[in-house]
């Protein structure tokens, strides 16, 4: 069955339908928002609620993109949305943390790869970093991350390159690891 | 055309390094969170059929806000400055009504985002050495303005109610927690929260888009 006639018995009612089309890009959606979110209690819950919104807008796809186009729009949207409540929630308890830690010194030990490019990527602006997961981790093309952000091609790919820059820059202790 | 700045090298060992190490996936859960899609969207369609028991959360969120107000209003009207009309004392009570209104929305709409960010926060954090102390005072607050949703025509709803009282439940043992052996407690708070779908039920009941944007729906 193709997809279109499968969208049309989702928006018929067709439960069975409905969960051929959730598995059908149920894998790429997860995997974008775990390496969005890093945690996979927040990763399912932004699949979930991207599922959900989905189903409920069926009505207005008008098939004028890709199934998968339309429906990784709203998992980038539930995703980054999500992502900046947290934080800002956690920022609040951070500023509070901070006003009582006022003078006590900070020891940070001499961290690893994995941890240094971890903390790299997460210190990448939004935009950069969404585009460097999507490309460069999760393989989509900068004309999938276009159409999904709704950014110039263009943009995609200055923004990858000013992500890499920056890594690169960021991870320069390690540069033995990749000139050889 | 490679551009001056770009190394290939790097950029395969980049990719390599990220794809292996940065958040690597686990195995979709698919039926797990199919189950939760499917109990989410049953549950958001009842309460979306019942447009005026969102009313009735809103205004039972600002139980204490409400009184504040009304107190306010009569104490406005039944003081009018002399030449006051009567028309004129109607229109000031339906306007005060209408801003009454509004505040409701605000305020419950407002709790539920907050409670729903709360426990987000909490569960992601599970795992993390955080400030119980400041959890459980946090978990009290909210824990107050539910106890007064439940107590209001609101908690005659059963399907309401027993989102209310999932979150009571959830809201006291994090309230409890005990700062110096928390770490047992906070696991089993989060898996009562994963058996009972507390997460997606709220959600369900706040609707989408920014605060100031849900506020002008029916909640």
């Amino acid at each position: 069955m193709d997809e279109s006639t499968l969208i049309a018995r989702v928006r018929a009612g067709d439960s069975a339908a409905e969960r051929t089309l959730y598995d059908a890009h149920v894998d790429r959606v997860y995997r974008l928002a775990f390496r969005l979110a890093g945690d996979d209690a927040l990763a399912q819950d932004f699949t979930q609620e991207t599922f959900i919104r989905a189903f409920d807008r069926l009505g207005s796809f008008r098939g004028e993109a890709a199934f998968s186009t339309w429906l990784h729009t709203i998992t980038t949207t539930v995703v980054l949305n999500g992502l900046r409540k947290v934080k800002r929630f956690r920022q609040r308890e951070a500023d509070i943390d901070d006003a009582h830690d006022i003078g006590v010194a900070q020891r940070h030990a001499e961290p690893d790869l994995k941890v240094r490019l971890k903390q790299a990527i997460d210190d990448l602006p939004e935009g950069y970093r969404t585009v460097f997961l999507m490309h460069d981790v999760e393989g989509y093309t900068h004309e999938e991350i276009g159409a999904v952000l709704g950014v110039e091609t263009g943009t995609s790919k200055a923004q990858l390159s000013r992500a890499r820059a920056k890594l690169r820059v960021a991870l320069s202790d390690f540069a033995g690891e990749w000139v050889q | 055309m490679t551009q001056e700045h770009e190394d290939p090298k790097f950029e395969q060992w980049l990719q390599d390094a990220a794809r292996t190490t940065y958040h690597a996936p686990r195995t979709t859960p698919r039926d797990e969170m199919w189950n939760k899609i499917v109990a989410a969207r049953r549950n958001k369609r009842v309460i979306a059929l019942r447009p005026w028991l969102r009313w009735a959360v809103a205004a039972a969120a600002v139980l204490v806000l409400g009184i504040g107000i009304g107190r306010w209003s009569a104490h406005q009207v039944s003081e009018p400055v002399n030449g006051t009309t009567t028309a004129e004392g109607m229109r000031t009570t339906n306007e005060i009504d209408s801003l009454a209104s509004v505040a409701y929305q605000v305020a419950a709409t407002q709790y539920l985002s907050r409670t729903e960010a709360f426990l987000t926060s909490f569960r992601a954090d599970a795992n993390r050495s955080a400030n119980t102390a400041r959890l459980a005072r946090q978990a009290r607050d909210l824990l107050t303005t539910t106890q007064l949703m439940l107590d209001s025509p609101a908690g005659d709803n059963p399907r309401l109610r027993s989102l209310l009282e999932d979150l009571e439940l959830v809201l006291m043992q994090i309230s409890l927690l005990n700062p110096l052996q928390d770490g047992h407690d906070r696991d089993l708070i989060t898996q009562g929260m994963n058996q009972s779908n507390v997460l997606p039920k709220l959600r369900s009941a706040i609707p989408a888009g920014p605060v100031p944007v849900r506020t002008e729906g029916a909640l």
